[in-house]
């Protein structure tokens, strides 16, 4: 590594810095370490940077010396340089030319209440256009089911196979270890007071009304509603949207109304897959540990499991795929324009999706526990 | 319809568009029925945000933008919509759906906003893209053609409804000068063969000479220049005189004499 690139000596009230050698990408570094060491001094009265000695100079080496005569300057230290060939002229009027046409002064950025109000409106912004989303697409799934429009040929049923069908293998793995994880921790504690056959009331219920529903649509979140808001969100990027647009084809009619009628068939499809492979898995266990054989098992869960319980649970199943189906729409339509965008489309989605279940499901039990039974 | 061949198509009464602030101002404009009109500038003059006015994404701030004789904002949707169906736009990045194929593309206006049958569909598909030099390319994914040729197809979907009124941006920015050719050559033979009237965005001084009648040129937030071609390029306005002559900004003036 090359070691000091210039001599600095003090002449007749003024400091010479006589550089050496080639000033290149390769030396600028320590030649500025060593300008920046002496624009540190306080007796300073005159800097003369001599380039005699200096052979090649690139921008590096330049900027090295125009950033010390830019401190230097500021200091009010008089700064000369002398003695410049052709080519180290060529290079330093690159750098004055840019100095020369660097704008005046920033924009100060906004202060701590201007962020405050601008966040406000941005989600004041984010609901209007949530709002009028849902809204037009209510009436435009009205205009198909009028037959006054079309869907896409096909799209909804390609839809529902990508949401649902291809889901299935999943669904099926997480909610039979759901099945056997809860049915064992019940059977657990059920058999100290001998009530061990009771797990199969426990596991009925749990998968019917809390866990099928909250496993399958969290699930479709990460699957599907991550999917739709980077597939809508690239497709803002890509300007397909604004082609739709452009063409007169309303752009929820075409992306969103078919994504939406697929969620509603194949988000409830995949909670009711769950509800059937969760109690299985339970099955399973009362079977090992108990000895409860299948038979009894599902009848005492068709006994105490009732319509309410399924319907509670298909009901919250099918709000839960509405959040998952809206907010992947939403916040892939009002992605911005460049690809970092659609991560966070697709990352927003989850983390919006899965805390609007979370806090309806807590809602749904607040209401129904409320409204009468839940013994 | 014959009371409408001098018509006008498209017209700005005081328009200002941009986002937040405006990018253009005080835009006064007619579009008549039959001419292919330039809109010119340098980059970040405004060109495609006007462009995105008139194509219904971009509300303007102030000013009303009349299509067809109706005011293109101040419609219910639908009508908007029915009014838009009888434009065709193609932008400057193509816009294709890459889910789809080429002919798909092509077909999509059709398929969605007509009631014809399937046959006629591909029947029309066909002959828009041998139009465009492109036949037997119906079946190729738009990933696997170049850029030009995605261009072409795009042209060829904007075109396929047969619109009044075509607006394109940038035809043929960062084609080669042949493949650039071909494309004006398409254009005007929309114009021959189906009597289409354009509004192109471009800078592409070669392309402005070879198709359009008419130029709109915008600089410093306003329209500084408009005539034909050969007025502009005979126009001693500074930014007129430095594009049409390709001189670098800062430089000298124009010459104030012939």
């Amino acid at each position: 590594m090359p070691g000091p690139i210039a001599a600095i000596e003090q002449q007749a009230g003024a400091t010479v810095v006589r550089l050496q050698g080639d000033l290149t990408v390769r030396s600028a570094g320590a030649l500025h370490r060593q300008l920046r060491a002496l624009g540190r001094r306080r007796d300073l009265g005159r800097v003369v940077v001599d380039f005699a000695g200096a052979e090649r100079i690139d921008s590096a080496g330049m900027a090295a010396v125009s950033l010390a005569r830019r401190r230097l300057e500021q200091r009010r230290v008089p700064f000369e340089v002398t003695a410049l060939d052709e080519a180290h002229r060529a290079v330093l009027a690159q750098i004055e030319r840019a100095a020369a046409a660097a704008p005046p002064g920033e924009v100060a950025p906004p202060g701590a209440l201007e962020r405050i109000g601008e966040r406000v409106l941005d989600a004041a912004a984010g609901v209007r256009a949530f709002i009028g989303l849902m809204g037009e697409t209510v009436r435009q799934t009205l205009a198909v089911a009028t037959r006054r429009a079309k869907l896409p040929a096909g799209s909804v049923a390609r839809q529902i196979a990508e949401m649902g069908a291809d889901g299935v293998p999943i669904i099926a793995l997480l909610s039979c270890m759901l099945g056997l994880t809860v049915g064992f921790q019940a059977v657990l504690q059920l058999q100290r007071f001998g009530a061990g056959v009771f797990v199969a009331d426990t596991i009925g219920l749990s998968m019917v009304r809390e866990l099928a529903p909250l496993m399958s649509a969290i699930i479709l979140t990460g699957r599907t509603g991550a999917a739709i808001a980077a597939e809508l969100g690239t497709m803002r990027v890509r300007s397909e949207i604004d082609a739709l647009s452009a063409m007169g084809i309303s752009p929820v009619r075409f992306l969103v109304v078919p994504r939406l009628l697929a969620i509603t068939v194949a988000g409830p499809a995949l909670a009711l897959f769950s509800m059937a492979v969760g109690i299985a898995g339970g099955m399973l266990i009362a079977q090992a540990v108990l000895d409860l054989g299948p038979v009894s098992f599902f009848a005492r869960v068709t006994e105490r499991v009732t319509m309410g319980d399924f319907l509670h649970g298909m009901s919250k199943s099918f709000v839960f795929s509405w959040i998952v189906g809206f907010s992947g729409a939403h916040l892939g339509m009002r992605a911005g324009d460049d690809a970092s965008s659609v991560g966070a489309a697709a990352t927003k989605t989850v983390v919006t999706g899965v805390s609007l279940i979370i806090v309806v499901d807590a809602i749904f039990a607040t209401v129904s526990s409320l409204g009468k039974h839940y013994t | 319809m014959s009371e409408h061949t001098r018509s006008t198509l498209l017209e700005c009464r005081d328009v200002s568009v941009g986002y937040e602030a405006p990018v253009v101002t005080d835009v006064e404009l007619r579009v008549q029925r039959g001419e292919i009109l330039a809109l010119l500038g340098g980059s970040g003059s405004g060109k495609s945000t006007l462009l995105r006015a008139f194509t219904g994404l971009l509300p303007p701030l102030s000013g009303e933008i009349r299509l067809f004789g109706k005011s293109l904002y101040d419609l219910p949707h639908d009508e908007r919509m029915r009014l838009l169906h009888r434009t065709g736009t193609a932008f400057q990045q193509d816009a294709l759906f890459s889910g789809m194929t080429v002919a798909e593309n092509v077909a999509l206006p059709l398929r969605e906003l007509t009631r014809l049958p399937r046959a006629v569909i591909r029947e029309m598909v066909e002959v828009r893209l041998s139009a465009v030099g492109l036949a037997g390319y119906g079946k190729r994914a738009p990933a696997s053609l170049s850029g030009g040729q995605r261009k072409r197809v795009a042209l060829a979907r904007a075109s396929i409804m047969d619109p009044e009124l075509l607006f394109i941006d940038e035809p043929s920015a960062g084609l080669d000068p042949i493949v650039a050719a071909t494309i004006d050559e398409t254009l005007i033979g929309f114009r021959e063969a189906l009597g289409i009237t354009m509004i192109v965005v471009t800078h592409e001084l070669e392309s402005i000479r070879a198709i359009a009648d008419r130029a709109v040129m915008l600089g410093r937030g306003k329209v500084i220049a408009e005539g034909t071609i050969d007025e502009l390029s005979q126009s001693r306005e500074d930014i007129v005189y430095h594009f049409f002559h390709r001189v670098a900004e800062g430089s000298p003036a124009a010459p104030s004499v012939r």
